[in-house]
């Protein structure tokens, strides 16, 4: 999906090199859920 | 005293087994009344109920306790409290509590080409502040009702869900996960461009309705994805236009985008349930065409035309008009359901669900007798 209002993780960890050598694989679910969870909520108001 | 895990480990089998092509060992069933009508059947307040949530356990309890069903009953996406934070304008509560749908636009046609650049950019910048009018205003505003209202929709989900995780753990029901979506004409028709207003769409400016629904495609599919795809999980999609097209607009305009959409959810590994809202007969060999065992539930038409054309591929459902459980006597429902049976239920890929939701119950009106009487009936008959 290209919007400037959905990131997916990688896009994401390019805009925040704060995160180098921190636990990525903790924080990318996490990420990426609450990211999938407002784009859901988004949706599910138009239908 | 029942063994409720037995009980649902044995629906599971059945749906795998209706989802999977094979005859299960019975027809399985889902009560058609709501969490409306659950909550008027407890005699209480509708709109209240659905604000405060924890008056909604005992109201399940009785309505699972009084209702033979295989899966949870009732259930609801349409909870108050995030709507009303958002200021919505596409549903509303009637003053009688209902949550209902006026006609709204929330795509303009000379909006379309922005749309299509961009689907969800569109939908965030422009859509969304028109049908909600807290998220038109200032910045922080919008981000603090955003805010509030996903907080508020978490907690009613979250809260939502732990009834029904009891009333799963009681009462024995199939486990299964469900996500929504709808067909991409539909999604631009719905709150985007009105019935009205695709209507004039179609004519007016077709290749941009086509462009549309091609560019909202992969958001349609996304938001229909299962996180984890199972045999007993399904997307629900439910078809609202096409009965209202031509046929050569059905065919390049709505057919395109809807297959594609279902093709590739039954390609991820998951189910998908049709709502086959109004009349569809003219269609059928469409749907003919779309993956194996896609469950279609039938609003009206003809169900021996549709066993004959569909029933050796897809799964089959609905059909059982509602309106009979308010009008009919006890007897003539139950033969109704007989005669659905008769011609729905041999060689298996049928699941009975009514043609629509009963959503009111009248405390002096037939219905719940009528459709504890229907249930009772194909769950006792429907043994193959």
């Amino acid at each position: 999906m290209d919007s400037k209002y959905y990131v997916t993780w990688e896009e994401y960890l390019a805009e925040h090199p704060e995160l180098e050598g921190k636990p990525i694989k903790a924080i990318a679910p996490k990420i990426e859920k609450y990211e999938d969870a407002v784009f859901t909520f988004i949706m599910d108001l138009l239908l | 005293m029942i063994d409720a895990v037995a009980m649902t480990n044995e629906r599971n089998q059945m749906f795998r087994d209706l989802f999977s092509g094979k005859t299960p060992k019975r027809v399985p069933i889902s009560n058609p009344a709501t969490q409306d009508f659950a909550i008027q059947y407890a005699g209480l307040d509708l709109a209240e109920c659905q604000w405060d949530l924890t008056k909604l356990e005992p109201v399940y309890d009785k309505f699972c306790q009084d209702f033979i069903t295989d899966t949870y009953p009732g259930g609801s996406i349409r909870i108050p409290s995030h709507y009303q934070i958002l200021g919505s304008t596409p549903i509303v509560m009637s003053s009688s509590g209902f949550m209902q749908h006026p006609e709204v636009v929330g795509l303009l046609a000379e909006e379309y080409d922005q749309f299509i650049a961009s689907p969800y950019d569109c939908i965030v910048e422009t859509i969304l502040p028109r049908l909600y009018t807290e998220l038109n205003g200032e910045p922080g505003k919008v981000a603090m009702a955003l805010a509030k209202a996903m907080r508020a929709h978490s907690d009613d989900l979250a809260y939502l869900g732990t009834i029904r995780a009891k009333m799963n753990a009681k009462y024995g029901y199939a486990a299964m996960a469900g996500a929504l979506t709808e067909a991409p004409f539909d999604f631009m028709a719905d709150f985007l461009r009105s019935f009205k207003g695709i209507s004039g769409d179609v004519r007016r400016y077709p290749d941009k309705v086509a462009a549309a629904c091609e560019a909202v495609l992969p958001l349609m599919i996304k938001k229909g994805t299962l996180p984890n795809p199972s045999m007993l999980g399904y997307t629900f999609i439910p078809l609202h236009m096409a009965p209202y097209l031509r046929d050569k607009d059905f065919a390049t305009l709505y057919w395109p985008t809807f297959k594609k959409l279902v093709e590739t959810l039954a390609g991820m590994g998951q189910n998908v349930q049709l709502f086959v809202e109004n009349d569809w007969m003219r269609y059928l060999d469409y749907l003919y065409e779309l993956p194996e065992n896609t469950i279609m539930r039938f609003e009206y038409g003809d169900a021996k035309l549709v066993k004959e054309k569909l029933g050796d591929k897809h799964i089959i459902s609905g059909f059982y008009p509602i309106t009979l459980l308010q009008t009919g006597t006890k007897q003539q429902c139950v033969d109704k359901a007989k005669e659905l049976l008769d011609i729905l239920a041999p060689g298996g890929r049928y699941w009975w669900q009514a043609d629509k939701s009963v959503i009111n119950f009248e405390s002096k009106g037939p219905v719940a007798e009528n459709m504890r009487a229907v249930l009772e009936y194909v769950h006792e008959n429907g043994t193959y």
